[in-house]
């Protein structure tokens, strides 16, 4: 094969070009692949959809994992539901103030492909002692684990498709359950002006658990159809309003090396576009 | 059902090669030859030229078969889960298939977006309905039923809307904003008459342009389905005849409108030969009985289901010929593959060869008595 043409709409697709296939992996089930593109560096796909690629992983780990943590500003343990590959891990440790993370991955084998063929996405970052890795079932996890943590990051596939259950009412509430007081989840929410009606149900589901939920964004290029969506979800209000020289101050004590966010992105995230609020705003009536 | 055509001694060196076939792998044995099948790819595209093909892989869901289909630049039409997970294992993306199964339930449409299947067809609101969780990401094509009389398998008793109502379906789909890409029908399979197929485009052509002239979503697929026939009786059937018509039916649709078509049989049919072993033999009254190893739920199956006889080759030529049954093994009455035909004396090991075996045989076998079927070989 010499194209990869992913599959998420009828009417209109991205392709890449395959310029050297490293690992495929095909099951009655799922078809994971992992290429080099001569633009994107390594690419990883699962069942025909983009999952990430070295050129641009870090808007979508920095926006997950920085927003919340910075937000929260003294978070000490982190959960991350997914993220196989390692990329919301590093981002996350790279926070000194974080002493624990867990990482609930589902497959094993995601992990250990990982650390093979993406290296620079976790790079070292499943060694840091302050890493524990937890093969499980996301929402068997929250459900049963009697840990408590402070911010909750859900870095999940699609909906349709094996993270389905990443979205359902059942996972909002029992990741609720696990929030320390004043602590945020966010969740990967799609990109909307395809998938609007993600964005609606999460309203609806995770907007029940939650005194306060919203959505972020940041665009995404190889998640293709302009800006990605996270969802927010939080008792405390006010951790979303903060302003600059607050956010400053957090992002200076943790002296973050990042190439997307600054604070100044972290605010203007929470500015959602007319057509969006708009469609979320009809939702709710 | 066709008469069934009985074909009379064979030439030495495809009895040896056969013969050599069943001593390397045993008996019964269907044997696909790729340069049939390529030959069948090419003859549908002459006779059907700016038409995309959609292999309708339930016809003969077989691995060899859709590779070589792939090669060629064919499409494929999935009807279910198994049917994607085969073309998943030969790394071909969901872009170049259709889903035609009419009824799904949701974990049906998941799977088959999950496969990267994103076209399916409905016939009805209530299917339609179940796509608007997806809308954002289908399209759909709208069955259409037209009945054939003169199909082997009427196909449009089941399935498809009734042509009146295309207009209000439609106008629902955008009212519910889910986008439908175009028509399809099936007229039937073994279809020996393409006055059907001629009517049906016509009046597709038609539905398509007036929806069009209020629509700001426009239609452009007709998917002219499966059905094209094959000449299973030996009767010199005149594809030059069938295919003229709706050769001129198609040239007078507009250049925007994109012609697809599912052919199952057609494609697969020719390029699949059976071969079956005798084993045993019996006097029963007025009748010389015949056991082969192959039988009627296995790749005959297609006799009961699919509703034809396939052409029958005995490796002696014609002489003495004296009424015969030949039989499947199983202890079933039904299991009859060859009923009162005159047959000269054969012997157990002689072969009995079954051409045009590709379509509706295997895939309809079941494993009744346990018996494992026909080993598939390219
Ligand atoms: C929806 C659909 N498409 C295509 C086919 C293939 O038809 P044929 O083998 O007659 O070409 C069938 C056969 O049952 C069908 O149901």
């Amino acid at each position: 094969m010499k194209d990869f043409h992913e599959t998420l709409y009828d009417a209109v697709g991205q392709s890449y070009r395959i310029d050297k296939l490293y690992f495929e992996h095909k099951t009655e089930h799922q078809h994971l692949m992992i290429f080099h593109n001569a633009f994107l560096g390594r690419v990883m796909t699962l069942d025909g959809v983009v999952q990430t690629t070295e050129r641009d992983e870090f808007i979508y780990h920095e926006m997950l994992a920085h927003v919340p943590l910075l937000a929260h500003g003294e978070a000490k343990r982190v959960l991350i539901i997914g993220g196989g590959d390692g990329g919301m891990l590093r981002e996350v440790l790279k926070h000194q103030s974080v002493g624990h993370a867990t990482l609930v991955e589902i497959d094993a084998d995601v992990i250990t492909m990982a650390k093979e063929y993406l290296p620079n996405h976790s790079a070292g970052a499943f060694d840091d002692p302050r890493a524990e890795i937890v093969i499980a079932d996301g929402m068997d996890f929250v459900r049963d684990t009697a840990q408590r943590f402070d911010v909750i990051i859900s870095d999940s596939t699609d909906p349709i498709g094996p993270g389905e259950v990443l979205f359902s009412d059942d996972f909002y509430a029992a990741s609720r359950r696990l929030l320390n007081p004043g602590g945020v989840m966010v969740t990967q929410n799609g990109v909307p002006f395809f998938q609007i009606d993600e964005v609606i149900n999460t309203q609806q589901r995770m907007g029940a658990q939650f005194a306060d939920q919203t959505f972020y964004s940041a665009a995404v290029p190889t998640y293709y159809g302009g800006i990605m969506t996270f969802a927010w979800g939080s008792d405390n209000p006010a951790l979303r309003t903060l302003d600059n020289a607050t956010l400053q101050a957090c992002y200076d004590a943790a002296d973050l090396d990042t190439r997307y966010y600054t604070p100044e992105i972290h605010r203007a995230a929470f500015a959602l576009p007319k057509y969006l609020s708009d469609a979320l705003a009809r939702a709710q009536q | 059902m066709n008469p069934r055509a009985i074909r009379y001694g064979i030439d030495h060196p495809t009895l040896a090669y056969y013969r050599a076939l069943v001593a390397e792998h045993g008996s019964p044995l269907l044997v696909i030859s790729r340069q049939r099948l390529i030959a069948q790819y090419q003859t549908l595209q002459q006779y059907l030229p700016h038409v995309a093909f959609y292999y309708a892989i339930k016809a003969f869901p077989n691995a060899d078969v859709i590779r070589i289909l792939a090669e060629q630049g064919c499409h494929f039409d999935v009807a279910s889960e198994g049917e994607i997970a085969l073309l998943k294992a030969h790394r071909i993306s969901g872009r170049h298939t259709i889903h035609t199964h009419p009824i799904k339930k949701d974990t049906d449409i998941r799977a088959a977006l999950r496969g990267g299947s994103t076209t399916f067809v409905v016939d009805n609101l209530d299917e339609l309905k179940k796509l608007i969780p997806y809308r954002q990401r289908v399209g759909v094509l709208l069955r259409v039923s037209f009945r054939s009389d003169s199909a082997a398998v009427d196909l449009s008793r089941k399935f498809g809307c009734n042509p009146a109502d295309v207009p209000a379906i439609v106008r629902e789909a955008q009212a519910l904003d889910i986008h439908i890409r175009g028509l399809s029908f099936h007229v039937g399979s073994q279809s020996l008459d393409s006055a059907t197929h001629v009517a049906a485009i016509h009046e597709c052509a038609r539905l398509i342009a007036d929806c069009n002239r209020d629509s700001d979503n426009p239609m452009n697929v007709l998917d002219i389905g499966g059905g094209f026939p094959l000449d299973y009786a030996d009767a010199q059937l005149d594809l030059d005849a069938y295919f003229a018509p709706i050769q001129t039916a198609l040239t007078a649709l507009p250049d925007d409108l994109h012609v697809i078509a599912e052919p199952g049989r057609f494609l697969v049919a020719p390029a699949v030969t059976g071969i079956a072993t005798i084993t045993g033999k019996a006097r029963r009254g007025d009748y010389q009985w015949y056991y082969l190893d192959d039988w009627i739920y296995g790749s005959y199956s297609g006799q009961l289901f699919d509703h034809v006889h396939y052409p029958l080759q005995i490796t002696r030529d014609a002489s003495n010929l004296e009424a015969a049954i030949l039989s499947g093994p199983t202890c079933d009455s039904i299991d009859i593959i060859a009923e009162d035909v005159l047959l000269p004396t054969l012997e157990e090991g002689d072969l009995v060869i079954g051409h045009m075996m590709g379509a509706y045989t295997a895939a309809t076998a079941t494993r009744f008595n346990s018996l494992s079927g026909a080993k598939i070989l390219l």
